[in-house]
């Protein structure tokens, strides 16, 4: 029976032992380099960020084609319109007499700030359509179904906020696009029967789009409706792992 | 007697079939972080390449011709066009997502789950219903639009002369018909009612009808008949089905209504060619 000599450690493997083993890693780091299953499983299972997967999922689910990852990608936007989001705010005040001006610096004085204009609006755009196209792919792949009803209520409110979402930020360059948009919008509200008149009275802040609107979707759009957004897509995660997961064939 | 309570079913998750599962690290946070590094690549060059539009100051005064609604609410606002601005723009979107948040209640069956277009039909009557809806939309806002009795005109030289007149649009049926004078104020109700300080006194039959009545017969009529054909012809057969052929219907004409809203409206919201869309910015003082 051969036995294995012990190999001198190399100082490669000095300097990792060094790195990944002390006190300090192992303090953050409570589970070793997931190159193991255990690991793996552990990594997953102990990331508050990561935590939001089971550790194990079917195997049909890790398909591209299954679930062209639109969901994910909805919430990633969402991210990504928040971390846009804010570096805008350091810049933009939401008055009437400032606005159209802020936006302009943005665009020419502020470092990347054009850059920064952009990706929010086109990251924008792309929420409200992979959201859509989210929402396709759930109810061609009949995933509606029980045990995931609810899930699909809560879909459908996130839905409605993703484009309210929208349409608060739609006005906040103070520009004719902006404000014509909303104009345009918001008649369409002002027109439902009975409470149609006083639903853009209250949308608005007054019987027209001006300053009180503005404050009123700038309040919307940066904390309101994101923390209602926030709030429903908790739930609508934690539901998919109580209900089991992504739906599968019977 | 002691009643018993009787236990309904509930939809509980289903079994885990361990031997066919992969872990999620590395199988599945893989393939996340490649769709998250290709949309952040693609949103980043996009943003360098195109800017993000920025046009004159907001002003009150200068009114764009035509002025357009976010491109995503174009779909709204090409259907009222057609219709009464409150069921258009308000009353059918909010029975449509209420209908579609109900859709699992309708539906609670686990046939064909979890796997793309899981009825054995499905992908017929989807690809069926959506040609349906797309060619019904179309013809619907050429005919609202008079395009129709002109085309008819123009290339056979067909004409109802003006007793066929009140077909040439929806809004025709109200213009172009002999309405006897009382059918435009009809009372509602023995007393005049005011809600929320809006009256609600006489019933104009005629602009009732067009705004409204032949809207409705139309956007719940013809999806309850196209399901209805497609159940005798024994493509739908289960409530999934039924839902597959609306949700098809819906999607499609909204994506319609949408590219019109968007590429095929022009000054005065005239249907034109989308090269030949204009606009013009507006000129103060002028509504």
């Amino acid at each position: 029976m051969a036995v294995e000599t012990p190999t001198k450690p190399t100082i490669a493997d000095k300097i990792y032992d060094k790195m990944f083993h002390n006190y300090v890693w192992k303090s953050i780091f409570r589970t070793g380099y997931p190159n193991t299953p255990r690991n793996q499983m552990l990594v997953v299972a102990t990331n508050v960020f990561l935590h939001l997967h089971p550790t194990r999922i079917h195997r049909t689910h890790v398909k591209i084609t299954h679930t062209y990852c639109l969901g994910g990608l909805t919430f990633f936007m969402f991210l990504g319109l928040t971390v846009t989001g804010i570096l805008l705010m350091f810049y933009y005040v939401p008055s009437v007499e400032r606005a159209y001006l802020d936006i302009q610096n943005i665009e020419t004085t502020v470092q990347f700030g054009q850059l920064m204009r952009n990706m929010h609006r086109w990251m924008a755009h792309a929420m409200v359509i992979l959201v859509f196209l989210h929402m396709m792919r759930v109810f061609y792949t009949g995933a509606y179904k029980p045990p995931r009803e609810f899930n699909w209520v809560v879909g459908v409110i996130l839905l409605v906020l993703t484009f309210l979402l929208s349409f608060t930020g739609y006005l906040l360059p103070w520009d004719q696009l902006a404000f014509w948009a909303i104009t345009v919008g918001t008649n369409i509200a002002g027109a439902a029967p009975v409470l149609g008149p006083k639903t853009k009275f209250w949308l608005l802040g007054g019987f027209e789009v001006g300053p009180d609107a503005l404050i009123r979707f700038y309040t919307l759009h940066v904390i309101g409706l994101p923390l209602l957004a926030a709030i429903f897509m908790a739930v609508h995660f934690w539901r998919i792992r109580r209900d089991g997961g992504l739906a599968r064939p019977l | 007697m002691a009643t018993a309570v009787v236990a309904r079913p509930v939809a509980r998750p289903q079994e885990r079939a361990r031997d066919e599962e992969v872990l999620v690290w590395p199988d599945l946070v893989f393939v996340e972080f490649i769709s998250a590094m290709v949309f952040t690549l693609t949103i980043f060059l996009l943003s360098a390449i195109i800017n993000a539009p920025l046009l004159d100051e907001a002003n009150a005064d200068v009114t764009p011709n035509p002025s357009k609604a976010p491109w995503y609410f174009l779909n709204l606002q090409e259907l009222l066009l057609h219709m009464d601005k409150g069921l258009a723009g308000v009353i059918v979107p909010a029975v449509w997502l209420g209908l579609m948040a109900i859709f699992p209640y309708f539906d609670t069956d686990n046939e064909g789950q979890g796997v793309w277009f899981g009825t054995e039909n499905a992908v017929k009557i989807t690809v069926v219903s959506g040609i349906i809806s797309f060619v019904g939309t179309w013809l619907l806002i050429l005919w609202d639009n008079g395009n129709i009795a002109q085309y008819l005109n123009g290339w056979f030289g067909l004409s109802g002369g003006d007793s066929l007149r009140f077909l040439e649009n929806a809004r025709a049926f109200q213009s172009q018909l002999p309405w006897p004078e009382w059918s435009t104020h009809i009372p509602y109700l023995w007393f005049d009612l005011t809600l929320l300080d809006q009256p609600f006194h006489h019933l104009n039959f005629p602009a009732w009808l067009v705004e409204q009545a032949i809207p409705v017969a139309f956007m719940v009529g013809l999806p309850t008949i196209m399901v209805y054909v497609l159940w005798r012809v024994g493509w739908v057969r289960t409530r999934r089905d039924a839902l597959l052929s609306i949700f098809t219907g819906f999607v499609v004409t909204m994506g319609v209504l949408t590219i019109v809203g968007t590429a095929f409206r022009s000054e005065s919201e005239e249907l034109v060619w989308p090269w030949q869309l204009k606009l013009s910015e507006g000129i103060p003082g002028q509504e």
